[in-house]
């Protein structure tokens, strides 16, 4: 709550302002009744000085009241502008923010807010913050001036009236209190229960294929179902108790007012008061008692901010986990030993989880060598190369590049250095070649074509409707699997950075593109440090040498050959994928 | 407008207590509303019950608060005329009529409740059920976004309507009619004066909702495209990691950010005056009724408590006009819904007749001169013949895109051949009903897709029936078993967001399982294995060729390790049938399964 406080505190002139206005508002609101009982006591009963009804005093009290009237909304709107300004722009500070921290956040982080949280984290959370800023101004200072401007002016109408108020009073109160004591935690579990029936929904639509061939149309309606009646169950509960709250309310207020009647009634006996005077404090008690009815309503906006609120700070609080190393100058990413890369004694697990991942990891990768890693799947191939460009840090041991220690650089200079195409290949909703030139902008039509010739998708792109023009759609979507890795791989090429490192990423690629590709990148690419996660024995043969990793530590390196004769692990794959055959073994 | 596509936990909360805030909102117009309105009746008239206590309710509130006012009123007189003796029976009419009116509110609450729920629990449901029974080739059509905003947005719009703004819309007309006559039986000329402030409020909200429409459809795009960048750099913030673009991100949203705060800042200050606005013009309907009335009460026409009784009155009369405004878009709004789910409702559903009894004796698969196109004109099988002998394993190879899902996709009759037939046993697949021949055929889909529930669950899909120990059996040959196991909770872990705990190969491994444990007649693998390494995969395939002894497979992939031990592979480009053989005859006969296999194992030395 603190940290979103700070954000609200720039802005605390315009709701200084707002609230300042607010406040003007209802004082002119609650001046209106007492004219009102002077125009009757006086001006028509003529119970004033004057002794007799008196028209033109009814004229100049009328005349004063719009004039009160066409302030107060004036200064209604101007409360309404400053709010504005502030809520919205404190929302959008923090929204910035929040959006600034996510994109800095390291891998680890990510994984321990996930995805989805994060995406709704900027969105809604931000709303409800927004709402709650801009409630707290308006309709907090609104009820709290209605209940005590208002309180002030019944009582100074008449000390009896009070009684009345304080009756009343507690018997609201109680009831408010009754239903947001009932209802809250409720909304979780309603919020829950939408969640979990939206998923439903979800799942089965983009599962259709499952269910439908395993036959299941019956079981996931009944699913759907028991869902949706468990929600509506629960929502059923909520609505009941919210209904009760308007009637209660309406009782109560509507018995003061005959209450406030009938001692108005004993007091114009007794002459203490006029009869005009009962009228405005039925107004005044409407007021206040309405006032209170606006306060439960927003009480759920306020809790829900409050918990949104609890959401964003996490985020902005959250310690960079990967400290910022010094070394900025691109000098130290130069000449001969920049490509070369050396694990010292690495061991590695995941924040938060106490399995190893990776255990003493000893290697050196020279400057310019290409390098394939084999293993069976989760054998910590990936965390390993993910510890080179310091998406995470190793718990043990060094990792260098350049013969220093990634920690030491700058994270932008050490990535500009190392460009990983990912084994998920993602793209943006842009041109193809927006997506290729994403990590270098600059980058001339050549070039990007050049990178894409190499990466075997130049072709594909020129038969799209319009060339590299054409828009991809959310999430690559217009692109087959094949496709999009095609794309990730010219991107990243197109780099040009020393080291270049391809996470399995030419898994959907047909045999004799993927052979393509690596032809192109042996002749185009000579000089950099390529290291590539392959699961097909004949992409990795080529390479100047094959890590085969098993179980988070090295087992052997070397050449095919070697490793044939040295490794069981390296062995058992190769076999598994050539099993009773001859022909592809002769064509050495 | 409503389009916007609400895939992740947007749904709005349920909507409680008057819709403040909804008026100005964007609304569209249904294209027949007359045919919508008849079928929402339908709905309606299953709760008639429901729906009659709600206008009985609805009566007896309008009526109780209309009337208690004049209670008031006459209070008041007899304070002004000091006739306090009478003053206590008039209090006691009004404290029951208010009582009533309390009572009849609750009831209204309850019977809405009720309403709403029971509606909306039938449309949603029927909207599922028909989702859910759709063709696969509509599914695949239609934007997933699109269809979860029908089933969330659209559904709950138009049960919101029906269970409140109908309600509100027959208080609203009668409180209306009730008003205006009270008021005229008091004073003609302080009704009519009434009446002109109240016609000044309804245009001033009209005019002010129309110049709010604007920014909010703006201000309505720009938060869409805001989400889109939220949404796209979120989810690919390891690209964005990895290409240093985390500023370049940062300054687009905060351009975007910055730009709807702008507009939104506009939209709101504009909706927010409507509030101080409604308030003057309020009051200026109580100075005037003041004035005015004290005026004819000092000339005598009236009494001062008939000052009191128009003051709630004019309040009383200016609400529902309002309300009657702002409904109108609503319903609107909810008929456009009721459209999208009605167009929905009238898809043909996937046809589920034909023979019950399942055809498959051997197992022989035949395709006869089978043409396919998913978008007419564009064909993408042609004339493809294939005959798989009872009990042989057969492979599907060639590059991506030359139609090797399309003919898993037919077999399975998730679509159907433009013409052709296709034959299992000598029985047409048309003629067989879809259930009994997706009994008999197991599949694993490319993408692997998990369910909320138990890994036990997600195992035991076909048939929660089936004991552990054919589990167990199952898991263990298709190598999932150690995923499971390493699961904090085992096979009881609950697998949340589609299995997002697991990695591409795990997740691989288990459909493969779960189809193992249906034990089906004819198994079709469509790169189920793309992602396990190739010594899992190799354990796998040698328990599937004792499990699947006897019965015919069909297996798709990339990778030839794969496929080779196939008892015939069908090499494919561009929806053709190029050509067929073993491995051994594929490869003596030099065409394009040669070159695939040669850049496969020899890639280097070519």
């Amino acid at each position: 709550m603190r940290t979103i406080f700070t954000y609200a505190k720039k802005y605390i002139v315009l709701a200084m302002l707002s609230s300042a206005f607010m406040i003007a508002e209802v004082a002119l609101d609650l001046i209106q009744p007492r004219m009102m009982a002077r125009i009757v006591n006086e001006g028509i009963l003529g119970l004033g000085g004057s002794g007799h009804p008196d028209i033109s005093l009814v004229i100049s009290v009328g005349i004063r009241m719009i004039l009160l009237v066409l302030l107060g909304s004036i200064t209604g709107i101007l409360s309404a502008v400053f709010v504005n300004l502030a809520a919205q722009n404190a929302g959008n500070d923090l929204r910035k923010d929040c959006f600034a921290r996510i994109m800095h956040f390291s891998f680890s982080e990510v994984d321990h807010f996930s995805t989805g949280s994060l995406i709704t984290r900027t969105t809604g959370d931000v709303d409800q913050v927004q709402h709650l800023i801009s409630q707290m101004v308006r309709s907090v200072v609104r009820c709290g001036m209605f209940f005590v401007g208002g309180t002030y002016a019944l009582v100074s109408l008449n000390l009896s009236f009070s009684v009345i108020l304080v009756v009343a009073l507690p018997l609201i109160l109680a009831d408010i209190i009754f239903v947001v004591w009932k209802t809250n935690p409720l909304f979780n579990l309603l919020q829950k229960k939408m969640d979990s029936l939206n998923n439903v929904i979800q799942e089965d639509i983009n599962g259709i294929r499952v269910v439908k061939s395993f036959v299941q149309e019956k079981r996931e309606n009944a699913r759907f179902d028991d869902t949706q009646d468990d929600l509506l169950q629960t929502q059923f509960k909520v609505t009941m108790l919210m209904t009760f709250l308007r009637p209660v309310m309406n009782i109560v207020l509507n018995l003061a007012i005959v209450a406030i009647i009938l001692v108005g009634g004993i007091q114009v006996r007794e002459g203490a008061i006029m009869p005009g005077t009962v009228m405005a404090a039925i107004t005044y008690i409407s007021q206040i008692l309405n006032g209170m009815m606006l306060l439960a309503m927003i009480f759920q906006t306020i809790s829900r901010g409050v918990v949104s609120a609890g959401r964003l700070s996490e985020i902005l609080n959250a310690k960079p986990e990967l400290e910022e190393g010094v070394l900025k100058k691109t000098e130290h990413l130069t000449g001969r030993s920049v490509g070369e890369i050396v694990f010292d004694h690495v061991s590695f697990h995941y924040p938060g989880q106490s399995q190893e991942i990776l255990h003493d990891i000893n290697l050196r990768i020279a400057s310019g060598e290409t390098v394939a890693i084999v293993g069976v799947t989760g054998c910590g191939k990936t965390s390993l190369i993910n510890l080179i460009p310091r998406f995470y840090d190793v718990t043990a041991g060094t990792v260098k590049v350049g013969r220093i220690d990634v920690r030491r650089y700058n994270k932008a200079t050490l990535r500009n250095a190392v460009t990983v195409c990912l084994q998920k290949s993602e793209l943006f909703a842009v041109t193809i070649k927006e997506n290729i030139a994403l990590g270098n902008p600059d980058a001339q039509d050549e070039e990007i074509r050049e990178a894409a010739r190499c990466a075997q998708a130049d072709s594909f792109i020129n038969e799209q409707p319009d060339g590299y023009d054409t828009i991809v759609a959310q999430g690559g979507m217009s692109l087959s699997g094949g496709q999009r890795q095609r794309v990730a791989i010219a991107r990243a090429l197109l780099r040009k950075s020393p080291i270049l490192i391809l996470d399995d990423s030419t898994s959907a690629l047909d045999l004799k593109t993927e052979a393509a590709l690596y032809q192109a990148l042996r002749e185009s690419y000579r000089n950099i440090t390529k290291i590539m996660i392959v699961q097909r024995i004949a992409s990795a043969r080529q390479a100047d040498k094959i890590i085969v990793l098993d179980k988070g530590t090295i087992d052997a390196v070397g050449t095919h050959e070697e490793l044939l004769k040295e490794s069981q692990v390296y062995r058992d794959i190769y076999e598994s994928q050539s099993k009773n055959d001859e022909g592809g073994e002769s064509r050495e | 407008m409503s389009e916007q596509t609400t895939s992740k936990s947007t749904m709005t909360m349920g909507r409680f207590g008057p819709a403040r805030g909804r008026m100005g909102a964007p609304t569209e117009k249904p294209k027949n509303s007359k045919g919508a309105l008849k079928r929402l009746a339908a709905y309606l008239s299953a709760e008639r019950m429901r729906v009659l206590l709600l206008l009985a309710m609805i009566l007896i509130t309008v009526a109780a608060g209309v009337l208690a006012p004049r209670y008031q009123s006459s209070a008041i007189d007899r304070l002004v005329d000091r006739r306090f003796g009478e003053i206590p029976r008039l209090l006691g009419f009004m404290l029951i009529c208010y009582i009533i009116s309390g009572i009849g509110t609750f009831l209204q609450g309850y019977a809405s409740a009720r309403l709403s729920q029971g509606v909306i629990r039938r449309l949603r449901g029927d909207l599922f059920h028909k989702i859910i029974g759709l063709p696969i080739g509509y599914i695949d059509a239609h934007a997933h976004g699109d269809l979860m905003s029908r089933m969330t947005n659209d559904a709950e719009n138009v049960s919101n309507v029906i269970s409140q703004s109908l309600g509100s819309l027959f208080s609203s007309l009668l409180t209306l009619i009730g008003t205006a006559v009270m008021m005229l039986t008091y004073s003609v000329p302080l009704t009519l004066l009434t009446c002109l402030t109240v016609i000044g409020s309804v245009v001033v909200t009209n005019v002010l909702s129309r110049i709010m429409r604007r920014y909010y459809l703006k201000r309505q795009t720009l938060l869409g495209n805001l989400n889109g960048i939220v949404e796209e750099k979120i989810t690919g913030l390891k690209t964005v990691t990895a290409y240093n673009l985390q500023d370049e991100a940062s300054d687009e949203f905060t351009a975007t950010s910055n730009e709807l705060t702008r507009t939104a800042i506009k939209a709101d200050i504009i909706s927010s005056t409507m509030g101080p606005i409604m308030n003057m013009l309020n009051n200026m309907s109580f100075v005037i009724v003041a004035v005015f009335g004290a005026w004819f009460a000092v000339k005598g026409y009236i009494s001062v408590g008939v000052i009191s009784a128009f003051t709630i009155y004019s309040r009383q009369f200016s609400r529902p006009i309002n309300e009657m405004a702002q409904l109108y878009g609503q319903i609107q709004t909810a008929l456009a819904g009721a459209e999208r789910i009605f167009t929905v409702m009238d898809e043909p559903s996937e046809d589920m007749s034909g023979q019950e009894e399942s055809p498959v004796t051997e197992g022989t698969i035949e395709f006869k001169h089978v043409d396919f196109s998913y978008v007419p004109g564009k064909q993408v099988i042609f004339d493809f013949n294939l005959k798989v002998e009872p009990g042989k394993k057969i492979a599907l190879v060639g590059s991506t895109g030359c139609g090797k899902t399309t003919v898993v996709n037919l077999l399975m009759r998730f679509y159907d051949p433009d013409s052709g037939e296709i034959l299992i046993d000598g029985v047409k697949t048309t003629d067989i009903s879809r259930k009994t021949l997706r009994d008999d055929v197991g599949i694993v889909l490319q993408d692997s897709m998990l369910f909320t529930d138990t890994v036990r669950g997600n195992l035991k899909y076909a048939n929660s029936e089936l004991t552990d120990e054919d589990m167990m059996n199952a898991a263990r040959i298709s190598n999932c078993d150690q995923v499971a196991r390493a699961l904090p909770d085992g096979y009881d872990t609950v697998l949340t967001g589609a299995g997002a705990s697991l990695s591409q190969g795990q997740k691989q491994l288990l459909t493969i399982g779960r189809a193992f444990l249906s034990l089906p007649k004819l198994l079709i693998l469509d790169e189920a294995t793309s992602s396990v390494d190739t010594r899992t995969e190799k354990h796998i395939q040698d328990a599937m060729s004792e499990l699947m002894k006897n019965r015919t497979s069909l297996i798709i992939a990339h990778r030839l390790s794969t496929i080779r031990d196939a008892d015939q592979i069908v090499v494919m480009d561009k929806g053709h049938i190029v050509e067929t053989g073993t491995h051994e005859e594929l490869l003596a006969k030099g065409g394009m399964y040669h070159t695939l296999y040669m850049t496969q194992f020899a890639g280097q030395s070519t």
